[in-house]
C-alpha cells in the first residue's frame, strides 16, 4: 500500500507541480488584475503603484475595485458576444464531429499496417504553418477562385444570388473547422481503436443491422472519446481571434478579438483579465458538466 | 477487420479532400514563378533557393523545431501522467489545472507569462521560456487524450499484474504504457503541431534577437504572401513525413495498442 | 515497451537532424544579451529597413544587429509593458511615442552623436509629442488614404478624391463587397470624422456617435475589416477601394503592375484630409548600447541609406539629404510625398486617455456587432 501511495505522488506530483508554477501563478496576476484600477496609459501601471487617484470617485478598498465586472455587466453588447462565441463554437465542434468521426472510424478499422499511414496523413497538413493554410484558404474562397466560380455558376443556375464566400461567417466557420480537426479525430481515433469488435459480432448475431449496431454498440463505447475531443475544439475555438480577424466579415467579432482588443488596441488590461475570467468561469462550468456526462457507463 | 463498407470510405475521403485541398495549393504556389500567389505564371525553384539563402528564416526554423520538440516532448511526459493522475488517483485540482490553460485566451497566457517571467522569476527571455510557455498549453491536450484512452478500460488487469507481483514500475511499462500508446503518440502529435503554429504566447515570451518561425512567417505576410513561406511550409511537411516514415520502418506499431503477450 | 523507446529515439533523431541540418554555418544567435557585447538590438516594423542597408552599418560599427518586429504599435506597447527590457532602438509611431514618453521609459538623445539630424525637414521636427525632439528623430511617414481599381472606378464612374467613396451608402451599393477599411479602433474614427468635417482628434462623444452612426450604416456594403489582406486583394483584383496606408498601396500597385494585370492600383489622399503617421526613431532605457544606437541613428540619417528604406517600403520619407537617392515614381506620387498645401490638410493621431479610450472601444464593439 505505501509503494501505491508513492507511485501515487510520483505520478501526480510533477505535472501539478509545473502547472501550479507556470500556470497557477501566472494566472493569479491576472486575476489580481483584473481588480485593478486601469493605468492611464495602458498596461499593468495599477499593479506596480496603483493610480486610485485617476479614477477618484470609485470606492475601493486596497486599490481594489470590481469596475471592470461592473462595466461588463453595464452593457448587454458584451453577454450578446459571448452568446454568439458560444453558438460558434457549438457549430464548429458539431460540424467537426460530424466529418471527424468517419474518418477516426475508418482508420480504426483499416489493416494495421495503414493505420499509421492514415493518421499521419491527418496530421501531416498541420506541419505547415497555421496562417498559409488560411491564406490558403483565402484563395480557395476568393471571388476569382474557380471554386467561387463554380458554386455561384450552380446558385445562378437554380435561380439564386451569387455568394461572396470569402469575408464571411461561413469562411470563419471553414477555416475554424479546418484548423480544428485533427484535435477531434485524434481523440475519437484513440477511443475507437481500443472497441472489441466481437461487441459488433454479437450485436449482429443478434440481429442488429448496422445502423443499430452504431448507435447502440459503437456510439455509447465512443462517448469518452466525442467529449474529449468536442472539449479540444469547443475550449480553443471560444478564445480564437485570428480566424474571424482574416477570413471574417464585418460583422465577425468574438469573445476572442474582444479580449485581445483590451490588451492591443484599448490598453484596458483590467477588463481584458476580466473578460478573460468570465470566459474561463463559463468554460470551466462546461466542461465539468462534460466530464459529468463522460462518466464511463456500464456496457450493456 | 473487413467491416469497411463504401458509405464510410466515401465520407472519410472527402475529409481528407478537405484536409488536402489548402495543402495542394500552398505546395503548388512554392513552385510558381509569381510573388503574388494569384494564378499560375510558371515553374520556378527560385523560393527555394531564396529560402536557402536566408539565413534568418533557416535560423527561424531551427529554433521552432528544437522549440516544438523539446515543448512536445516535455508535454507528452507531463500530460501522459497528468492523464493517469487524473484516471487513476482521481486527484481533485488536477482537471482544473489541465483544462484551465486551454481555456485560457491565448494573449492572456501570453501576457501573464510574460509578466511572471520577467518580474517573478526574474529569467532572461530565450528559448526556455517558449518552451516552458508553450508546455503549459499543450499538457492539457495530452493529459485529455490520455484521460479519454483510458476510461472505460477494464481495471482489473492492473489489479491482475498486481496480484502476480508485478512492481508498479512493471506494470506501467508491461501492461499501462503499451495500453495507453496510441493516445500518447496522437498527444505528441497534438503537441507538436500546436506548439509549431504559435503566434501570440510566441511573440510575448520570445527573448531578444531570436527569429521564430511563425513570428518570421507572420512578419513576411503582412506585405504579401510570398511563395517563399510556401517553399519552407513544404519543406516542414517534407520533414515531417520523412521522420514519421523513419519512425514506421523502426517500429510499425507505434500507433496501435501493444501486442498483447 | 518497444515502443517507448521507440518514441524517445524518435524525437533524439528529430533534435539530431535539426540541429545537424542548419546549425553549422549560423551565427549564435542565442547568447545571452550581456553588457558588454557588441549588438544592437532593434524592435522595429515588420519589413521597415532594408537588409544591405543593415549589413552596411554592420560593417561600419563592426557590430551585429538583430531585429525584433512588431506588426502594429499595440504589440510593441503591450510587450513592453509587460516589462521586456533590451532593446536599444525602437521606431514607434506618434501616439505610441506619447504613451511611451509619458511612461518615463525612453532615453534623451544626445544630439551631439547626431550631426546628421540637419538633414530632417523642420516640418517633421518639432512635434506635439516631442517638441524639442529631445527622444525621437523622425524616421519616415506614411498617410491613411484610400486605395482603389482605377479602371473599375472610372468605369462606374465613382469619385476616388474623398471619403464620401467608403462612407455614402449612395457610390457603396455600386461596389458592395469590394471594399475593405482598416481594422482599427483610431483609424476608421479618424477617417469618418474627417468625412464628417471634424478634426481626427476629436473626442466629442456627440461627434463619435455621429461617426458611429456613418459607420454602421456604411457598414453593409463593406466586404471586411481589414489591416494586411487588403494588399493582396486589391492587386490581384478582388477588391476595388480599400482604406489602408500609403505604403502598403504602394506595394499593391507594384504587384498589380508587375503582375501584369489589365487593371490599375492607385491611391489619392482624401480631400476632407487624412491621417499621418510619423515614426521616429527612440532609445529605450533599458538598452545596453546608447553609443551604437547614436551612431545608428546618425547613419540612418545619411541621405542615401534613408533612401534606400523609402525605396524598399514605399514610404514617404522626412530627410532632405534622401530625396536625389529616391526613386522618382515614389517622390513624385504626392499620395506619398505630400506636397505643403495637402500636408495642413494631414493630422496625427494623439493618443487619449484611459476613459476615451474606453469608450471608443465600447463603441467600437457595438459598430462590430451590429
Amino acid at each position: 500500500m505505501n509503494k501505491f501511495r508513492l507511485t501515487r505522488w510520483l505520478i501526480s506530483l510533477p505535472p501539478i507541480l509545473f502547472l501550479l508554477i507556470f500556470f497557477a501563478a501566472p494566472s493569479l496576476i491576472m486575476v489580481i488584475t483584473s481588480f485593478r484600477f486601469p493605468g492611464e496609459y495602458g498596461g499593468l501601471a495599477p499593479l506596480v503603484a496603483p493610480e486610485t487617484d485617476t479614477m477618484a470617485g470609485d470606492s475601493s478598498l486596497y486599490g481594489l475595485t470590481l469596475e471592470a465586472y461592473r462595466f461588463f455587466f453595464s452593457d448587454i453588447l458584451y453577454a450578446e458576444i459571448f452568446l454568439k462565441s458560444f453558438a460558434v463554437a457549438a457549430t464548429s465542434t458539431l460540424i467537426c464531429l460530424i466529418m471527424a468521426y468517419p474518418v477516426a472510424m475508418l482508420i480504426a478499422q483499416s489493416a494495421k499496417k495503414y493505420r499509421n499511414l492514415m493518421i499521419l496523413l491527418v496530421v501531416l497538413p498541420f506541419a505547415s504553418n497555421f496562417l498559409i493554410r488560411i491564406y490558403a484558404w483565402m484563395i480557395i474562397l476568393g471571388p476569382e477562385s474557380a471554386f467561387s466560380h463554380f458554386i455561384n455558376n450552380m446558385l445562378q443556375f437554380f435561380g439564386f444570388e451569387p455568394v461572396m464566400m470569402l469575408f464571411s461567417s461561413f469562411a470563419v466557420l471553414v477555416g475554424t473547422v479546418y484548423v480544428h480537426l485533427p484535435f477531434m479525430i485524434l481523440p475519437l481515433y484513440t477511443n475507437l481503436e481500443k472497441h472489441d469488435p466481437v461487441l459488433l459480432d454479437a450485436a449482429q448475431d443478434l440481429g442488429a443491422n448496422r445502423w443499430q449496431r452504431f448507435w447502440r454498440v459503437t456510439w455509447p463505447q465512443s462517448l469518452p472519446g466525442v467529449f474529449s475531443g468536442s472539449a479540444l475544439v469547443f475550449i480553443p475555438v471560444l478564445g480564437m481571434f485570428a480566424i474571424p480577424d482574416i477570413l471574417g466579415g464585418t460583422g465577425d467579432i468574438l469573445i476572442g478579438n474582444l479580449i485581445k482588443d483590451q490588451f492591443l488596441g484599448t490598453r484596458d488590461w483590467p477588463f481584458g483579465s476580466a473578460l478573460s475570467i468570465m470566459l474561463m468561469l463559463v468554460v470551466l462550468c462546461v466542461t465539468g458538466l462534460f466530464t459529468l456526462l463522460a462518466r464511463p457507463r456500464a456496457p450493456k | 477487420m473487413k467491416r469497411t463498407n463504401l458509405t464510410l470510405w466515401l465520407a472519410a475521403g472527402l475529409v481528407y479532400i478537405f484536409l488536402y485541398v489548402p495543402l495542394v495549393i500552398v505546395v503548388i504556389y512554392s513552385f510558381n514563378d509569381s510573388r503574388l500567389n494569384a494564378e499560375w505564371v510558371g515553374f520556378t525553384l527560385d523560393w527555394y533557393y531564396k529560402l536557402f539563402n536566408n539565413q534568418e528564416m533557416l535560423l527561424a526554423a531551427r529554433n521552432s523545431l528544437i522549440i516544438a520538440v523539446s515543448a512536445s516532448l516535455l508535454a507528452t511526459l507531463l500530460g501522459t501522467m497528468a492523464g493517469l493522475a487524473i484516471h487513476r488517483y482521481r486527484i481533485r485540482v488536477l482537471p482544473f489545472l489541465v483544462f484551465a490553460p486551454i481555456a485560457m485566451p491565448e494573449i492572456l497566457l501570453g501576457v501573464s507569462l510574460l509578466l511572471f517571467f520577467l518580474q517573478i522569476l526574474n529569467l532572461t527571455l530565450g528559448l526556455v521560456s517558449i518552451i516552458i510557455a508553450h508546455t503549459t498549453f499543450c499538457v492539457g491536450f495530452v493529459a485529455i487524450i490520455v484521460r479519454a484512452r483510458l476510461q472505460g478500460m477494464d481495471d482489473s488487469i492492473f489489479e491482475a499484474a498486481r496480484d502476480l507481483g508485478a512492481t508498479p514500475w512493471q506494470t506501467f511499462r508491461l501492461i499501462t504504457l503499451p495500453l495507453i500508446m496510441p493516445a500518447v503518440v496522437a498527444g505528441a502529435l497534438m503537441s507538436f503541431t500546436l506548439s509549431i503554429d504559435d503566434f501570440v504566447i510566441t511573440f510575448f515570451t520570445k527573448g531578444i534577437g531570436e527569429p521564430i518561425l511563425p513570428i518570421q512567417i507572420y512578419t513576411m505576410i503582412k506585405i504579401a504572401v510570398t511563395p517563399e513561406i510556401n517553399a519552407i511550409s513544404t519543406l516542414f511537411m517534407l520533414l515531417t513525413l520523412l521522420l514519421i516514415i523513419i519512425a514506421n520502418r523502426l517500429d510499425s506499431g507505434i500507433l496501435q495498442e501493444g501486442k498483447k503477450s | 515497451m518497444k515502443s517507448s523507446r521507440i518514441l524517445i529515439s524518435l524525437f533524439c533523431l528529430l533534435c539530431i537532424t535539426l540541429t545537424s541540418c542548419t546549425s553549422g554555418d549560423q551565427v549564435a544567435s542565442n547568447d545571452l544579451p550581456d553588457q558588454d557585447d557588441n549588438i544592437l538590438r532593434l524592435f522595429n516594423w515588420n519589413n521597415y529597413i532594408s537588409q544591405q542597408t543593415i549589413e552596411r552599418f554592420e560593417q561600419i560599427c563592426q557590430c551585429r544587429v538583430t531585429q525584433d518586429y512588431y506588426s502594429d504599435n499595440e504589440e510593441l506597447l503591450a510587450k513592453l509593458a509587460a516589462g521586456a527590457t533590451g532593446y536599444d532602438l525602437l521606431v514607434p509611431t506618434g501616439n505610441a511615442m506619447d504613451t511611451l514618453i509619458h511612461q518615463g521609459v525612453l532615453s534623451a538623445l544626445d544630439k551631439a552623436q547626431i550631426p546628421n539630424l540637419k538633414n530632417i525637414d523642420p516640418n517633421y521636427l518639432g512635434t506635439l509629442f516631442d517638441p524639442d525632439n529631445r527622444y525621437s528623430i523622425p524616421y519616415a511617414y506614411t498617410t491613411t488614404l484610400v486605395g482603389f481599381n482605377r479602371e473599375k472606378l472610372a468605369e462606374l464612374n465613382l469619385p476616388t478624391d474623398s471619403w464620401s467613396i467608403i462612407f455614402e451608402p449612395e457610390y457603396l451599393k455600386k461596389i458592395r463587397g469590394r471594399v475593405t477599411v482598416l481594422d482599427s479602433q483610431r483609424e476608421l474614427m479618424a477617417a469618418a470624422l474627417k468625412y464628417l468635417g471634424y478634426s481626427a482628434n476629436d473626442t466629442d462623444e456627440v461627434h463619435w456617435q455621429q461617426a458611429k452612426k456613418l459607420i454602421i450604416q456604411a457598414k453593409p456594403y463593406w466586404a471586411a475589416f481589414s489591416n494586411t489582406s487588403y494588399i493582396r486583394e486589391l492587386a490581384v483584383g478582388n477588391l476595388w477601394v480599400a482604406h489602408g496606408y500609403s505604403n502598403d498601396m504602394y506595394q499593391a500597385a507594384l504587384d498589380a503592375q508587375k503582375t501584369g494585370r489589365h487593371f490599375t492600383v492607385d491611391f489619392v489622399i482624401p480631400r476632407e484630409g487624412a491621417v499621418l503617421s510619423l515614426d521616429s526613431m527612440v532609445l529605450h532605457h533599458t538598452g545596453h548600447q546608447p553609443d551604437l544606437a547614436h551612431r545608428f541613428i546618425n547613419f540612418m540619417l545619411e541621405g542615401k541609406n534613408s533612401a534606400e528604406l523609402t525605396n524598399l517600403t514605399g514610404s514617404g520619407n522626412p530627410n532632405l539629404a534622401a530625396q536625389p537617392y529616391i526613386l522618382p515614381e515614389i517622390i513624385t506620387n504626392p499620395a506619398i510625398f505630400p506636397d505643403m498645401a495637402q500636408l495642413t490638410r494631414l493630422e496625427m493621431l494623439q493618443d487619449i486617455n484611459h476613459t476615451q479610450r474606453r469608450l471608443l472601444s465600447r463603441i467600437w464593439t457595438e459598430i462590430k456587432l451590429r
